[in-house]
């Protein structure tokens, strides 16, 4: 069969498609990681991180999408529309388009889950929320198994580079959930650290103590709050 | 008749965060809490006063309520028939649904329930009865926070009637620790289910799926004790006082200078001035609702009705029934402050926004309620207060804000004298009762 340029054309758009959606989906994996376990950007609010998940997984899901659409519509290759979701059903590659085939259902159901998450339980999103973990391997196989290129070495450098930051996401998330507080300390936690941050603004200011009338609450005994949480002595702000 | 009066609490001898202890009945309203005498009810002086509860007609029942106009008595004074009515139909789509009386009182400044439990606990177990027969439970419970005394008075309570004139639902006590979020109705359908007292996602609602799966009716124990009198007296009777909107009486918790917190059943639409003192310059800012609630400045009580209606427009609303009059020698920034505090420790921790903001926030107010705060404090607090707002599962952080932002509009003239390294207060000793939040019991069972 002569290829035209038209399908030279699909035939490109869906390989490159299909690595940016890996890539796309490694960042979500790695960003989903640092707001489960409340990390932050430096000198941004934590809800950047969550921000960036979300807008990135959609953004993946157009990569994907686009990428699905031309396997179907790429006649290079026999690709039935019922392969793209029933696992195995493809005539080209059964193994490898059916891996993908698993993967974009894991990842429609987590997609759908989390657009209704208001309307569904916590904990059942978590658990659909966790075949993520599932899903990116399969996804990751399936590239590595379709891809016509792996002797080009960009690409297998690029799906590593995919494979140790997820593994790097992971491990951190391991460590960082054996130091977490249970719930109920949480809160206490926090409130000392910006109690300490609050002081360590406030003597940076290096303010003159004030000078205070009998009873204002710079003056000591004042009961609101623990002694540690009010710097207005001086010393004992550090 | 006077409007106030009812029951005085004595406040732990003075000490701040000690729970209200139920106290001495003086002359009130008389029709919840007993006027004039100084013991609990038994269930032989219940009975002589009111009479056995009158069973059998559920739907008559909730249309007396409907007409009566009763709202929750807990803080969101959602309409009673319709949670009836929702329960009712559960059971007609075959799913029994479960009753649950929350005495479960979370707001620290609020007294109420305790004292309705502790002195006329029959009352409210009529009630429970009479709304689980109305809808066709089989499974009623007693919930309450984690209190020997409170406790035992209520296991003897339903010992006595066990006894005596058997229920048709048999009514199990629950215990749950004494923190802020244990009453939010999700934290009780969870520890009743034998969880955690910890609140989910509001979806799907108890009313839907709440003890172990079960549609659940949870009613305030005040909210039920009225309707134990509404199916004896009838919703005319019900609707003698109160407003058209906001029929019949309610029980507050009223602080004011110079004595123990009283507990005292009013008239919804009672100016604010006949049940405290409110004189200026003596009183600064009341405190309507609870922690959750909306600081009023004093110029603004003389005259105005205890409902929410008039309150709505000062962004205020009844509540709990917790009405704290700020005397002017204390400082309202500082009060708030250990306030915001509070809540911030009493985040389940659980929801991001919440566990991060509402920490920062209470750091922020205490920096405003010192002398001099760094000058970017009231911006970035007020930064952190839009941030939290609506993303938590529970209200919590929403509640905590309004509070919060409210101490800032009220106390604006004290935080301008803090600016410039001065205090108008001359009293040091905390006015609002802020519990201390226990270091131990992180299970929240």
């Amino acid at each position: 069969m002569a290829s035209t340029a038209a399908d030279i054309a699909l035939w490109h758009t869906g390989r490159a498609t299909g690595i940016f959606s890996i890539v796309l989906l490694t960042v979500v994996i790695v960003t989903g990681v640092f707001v489960n376990r409340k990390g932050e950007l430096a000198g941004q609010p934590k809800s950047v991180l969550t921000e960036l998940h979300r807008n990135i997984s959609l953004l993946a899901l157009a990569f994907v999408l686009v990428h699905v659409l031309m396997a179907v519509v790429d006649p290079t290759v026999s690709i039935s529309p019922a392969a793209l979701v029933v696992p195995f059903a493809s005539a080209y590659e059964p193994a490898w388009i059916g891996l993908g085939a698993i993967a974009f259902d894991l990842f429609t159901a987590v997609l759908i889950t989390s657009l209704v998450r208001q309307r569904m339980g916590h904990r059942s999103w978590l658990v659909v929320h966790w075949l993520t973990y599932a899903a990116w391997p399969v996804a990751l196989a399936h590239g590595l198994g379709t891809a016509t290129d792996l002797h080009s070495a960009w690409e297998l450098v690029l799906t590593w580079a995919c494979a140790a930051a997820v593994a790097l996401a992971l491990g951190w998330r391991l460590v960082a959930s054996r130091r977490a507080l249970p719930p109920g300390q949480r809160a206490a936690a926090l409130l000392s650290d910006a109690d300490r941050e609050r002081a360590a603004a406030s003597a940076a200011r290096r303010i003159p103590p004030p000078s205070p009338p009998g009873d204002s609450p710079a003056a000591p005994g004042w009961p609101y709050g623990p002694a540690s949480a009010r710097p207005t002595g001086g010393d004992d702000r550090a | 008749m006077t409007l106030s009066g009812g029951l005085t609490g004595a406040r732990g001898g003075g000490a701040p965060g000690t729970p209200g202890t139920p106290g001495t009945p003086v002359a009130g309203l008389g029709r919840l809490l007993p006027a004039g005498a100084g013991a609990p009810a038994g269930l032989g002086r219940h009975l002589e006063e009111h009479g056995p509860p009158p069973y059998g007609d559920g739907q008559g029942l909730i249309a007396a309520v409907e007409a009566a106009g009763l709202t929750g008595r807990g803080g969101a004074a959602f309409p009673t028939h319709r949670k009836l009515r929702a329960a009712a139909g559960a059971r007609e789509a075959g799913q029994p649904p479960v009753v649950v009386a929350n005495g479960a009182e979370s707001e620290p400044a609020s007294m109420k329930d305790k004292t309705l439990l502790a002195f006329c606990p029959h009352l409210v177990l009529d009630g429970l009865q009479l709304a689980a027969g109305a809808v066709g439970a089989r499974e009623a419970y007693l919930y309450v926070h984690r209190d020997a005394d409170l406790s035992r008075g209520l296991r003897d309570a339903l010992a006595e009637r066990a006894a005596h004139c058997p229920d048709p639902v048999a009514v199990r006590l629950v215990e749950a620790p004494a923190r802020f979020l244990a009453g939010e109705k999700t934290a009780l359908a969870n520890r009743i289910s034998g969880g955690a007292a910890l609140p989910r996602y509001g979806w799907p609602p108890v009313s839907r799926s709440g003890v172990r799966g079960a549609p659940t009716l949870v009613q305030n124990v005040e909210t039920l004790a009225h309707i134990a009198l509404i199916a004896r007296h009838g919703p005319g009777w019900f609707r003698e006082l109160g407003t058209d909107a906001e029929p019949g009486s309610m029980i507050c918790t009223v602080h004011a200078e110079g004595g123990p917190p009283r507990v005292t059943e009013i008239a919804i639409g009672s100016p604010l001035d006949s049940v405290a003192d409110l004189a200026i310059p003596a009183t600064q800012a009341v405190l309507i609702g609870g922690y959750h609630g909306t600081w009023v400045p004093a110029i603004e009580a003389p005259g105005l009705p205890l409902a929410n209606a008039a309150l709505r427009p000062l962004g205020a609303a009844l509540g709990a029934g917790v009405i704290a009059a700020l005397p002017a020698r204390r400082c309202g920034l500082a009060e708030s402050a250990s306030v915001a505090r509070y809540l911030a420790l009493e985040s389940a921790g659980q929801c991001g926004p919440c566990l991060n903001a509402l920490p920062r926030i209470a750091s922020a107010l205490a920096a405003l309620a010192d002398l001099r705060p760094p000058p970017e404090t009231g911006a970035n607090l007020l930064r952190w207060a839009d941030l939290v707002e609506h993303r938590g599962a529970c209200h919590h952080p929403d509640g905590t804000v309004r509070f919060v932002r409210s101490a800032l509009v009220v106390f604006a003239h004290e935080l301008a004298g803090h600016e410039a390294g001065r205090c108008g207060a001359t009293d040091p000793a905390p006015f609002l009762p802020v519990p201390e939040v226990p270091p131990g019991n992180r299970d929240w069972k």
